[in-house]
């Protein structure tokens, strides 16, 4: 009687297995969300008025406004308003695409790291179509002209934002930063 | 509101002459750049400018929320920023590079509100429901921004001319809303929020409410038992809207049979099949109606 067995070389097996995931954490950050991936956001829903927010809600947030400010420091820094489409609608998108165009035109690029974000949700709409919050955000930010750094420093910038549902997300409608709240 | 900004722009000195050379250097260049001031209460849509002195030729760069601009401007005290520059409100860095480069920060307020986003709900709303209307309004000026200082937002309910509410609201963070009652007839709502001179118009359309009660009447045909209801109204005497579904239900001889059927200009009608003695009966929603018992034919 023979026995198959699949599992006769399993040091070769788990090299595979682990060169497989090590090439896919070294992918999935380039591909997704350029070079930069390092977004820190953290959601305070506990002043939502006058709907509260729903924890599914939350986390869908918390994953879109991420995702979104991965893709707009992407779309800065590489100067493509591709990245753009997904998370951005309305005037945050027209604005965001045009200040991808015109850093193309001026030669310039931006870019964002080690963010940090520190949401508030202040406002979210009695039938759930909008929400407002409260962005106390933190990061490096760099001006280039061509390969020459022209402004550097490290900032907190405050933003009020305007999300509104997708079919199957978040998007950003309003970015706006402002001096205070 | 606006910041001062040190830049980074020297490299490494190995020796100490050196390094006095690099700080001469330095000094030498921002000597060429001068002071360098920010716009105060810039408002946007408006020119603004920015005080430069040092006399030397430079490039100016302005990067804000929706623009990203490069320019050569002379340092000759006054740097002038023209309105297109500034449309949108934020946070805007401006850079200016002779030998060295140095920066200022600045935001640009909101203009005044001229549009206004406002979302209303529901479209079609029964009458006589508790808090089931709400409305949210959002200020905008020209370019788009959302007006955040604080600004009483007038909604105004009316029915044909008839006004039902007026409520004030102060917006807080760009935002005012209400939440309010449905009226107590069936009809068009009409709903203006309004700003300053903008105002934005919402129709919600009021119907009746669930059937209050049901009166069934029937007679035999040649094909059985044609039964149909009194017009049927909500509690406050609305007729309910077409399309409303009533169950007719026939019990008899150990069968039943039940029919739907959506009523059409007030009445619900439905042709039942029996022979011999049955009980029919109506309902819609939660409401039943009277029993109607049909002889043998």
């Amino acid at each position: 009687m023979q026995h198959r067995t699949a599992n006769t070389r399993p040091s070769s097996r788990l090299v595979s297995a682990l060169a497989s995931i090590v090439l896919l954490a070294l992918m999935t950050p380039c591909c997704v969300f350029g070079a930069d991936t390092t977004v820190q956001v953290m959601l305070d829903s506990s002043k939502a008025n006058p709907r509260t927010i729903e924890a599914l809600t939350g986390r869908s947030l918390l994953r879109d406004y991420k995702f979104a400010w991965a893709n707009l420091a992407q779309a800065l820094e590489t100067g493509s308003p591709a990245p753009l489409s997904g998370l951005f609608a309305g005037t945050a998108r027209t604005w965001l695409n045009d200040e991808v165009g015109s850093q193309a035109r001026s030669g310039l690029t931006t870019r964002y790291r080690n963010q940090s974000h520190k949401l508030e949700a202040v406002f979210y709409a009695p039938e759930g179509d909008v929400i407002e919050l409260h962005d106390t955000a933190d990061y490096d930010l760099q001006i280039l002209d061509g390969s020459k750094t022209i402004h550097e420093e490290h900032v907190v910038v405050r933003y009020v934002v305007l999300m509104t549902p997708g079919a199957d997300r978040w998007v950003v409608r309003q970015l706006q930063s402002v001096p205070h709240f | 509101m606006s910041s001062s900004i040190s830049t980074v722009w020297a490299g490494p000195s190995v020796r100490r002459g050196a390094l006095i050379i690099v700080l001469l250097l330095t000094a030498i260049s921002y000597a060429q750049i001068g002071d360098l001031r920010a716009p105060s209460d810039a408002i946007a849509g408006e020119p603004a400018s920015i005080s430069a002195s040092g006399g030397s030729a430079a490039t100016l760069y302005l990067v804000g929320p929706s623009i990203a601009t490069k320019r050569d401007v002379k340092l000759e005290g006054q740097i002038r920023l023209a309105a297109q520059e500034l449309q949108s409100a934020g946070r805007y860095i401006a850079t200016v590079c002779a030998d060295a480069c140095r920066s200022v920060a600045f935001f640009v307020e909101p203009s005044k509100p001229v549009h206004l986003t406002f979302l209303m709900h529901p479209s079609r709303a029964p009458v006589g429901e508790n808090d089931v209307l709400s409305g949210v309004a959002l200020p905008f000026d020209e370019f788009r921004n959302l007006v955040l200082s604080p600004a009483t937002v007038d909604f105004q309910l009316k029915v044909k001319d008839a006004a039902l509410m007026n409520h004030g609201a102060s917006t807080q963070d760009g935002i005012a809303w209400f939440r309010t009652n449905s009226g107590r007839s069936a009809g068009v709502l009409q709903v203006v929020a309004s700003i300053n001179d903008v105002s934005e118009l919402r129709v919600v359309q009021q119907v009746a409410s669930e059937p209050c009660s049901l009166r069934i009447k029937g007679q035999r045909s040649p094909k059985g038992i044609l039964v149909q209801t009194d017009p049927v109204r909500d509690c406050g005497g609305n007729p309910v809207p077409d399309g409303t579904v009533v169950t007719f239900t026939a019990k008899g001889d150990g069968q039943i049979s039940t029919v739907d059927a959506p009523i059409k200009q007030g009445v619900a009608r439905a042709q039942m099949t029996a022979s011999g003695p049955v009980a029919i009966s109506a309902a819609s929603g939660v409401v039943m109606g009277n029993e109607l018992r049909v002889g043998v034919q």
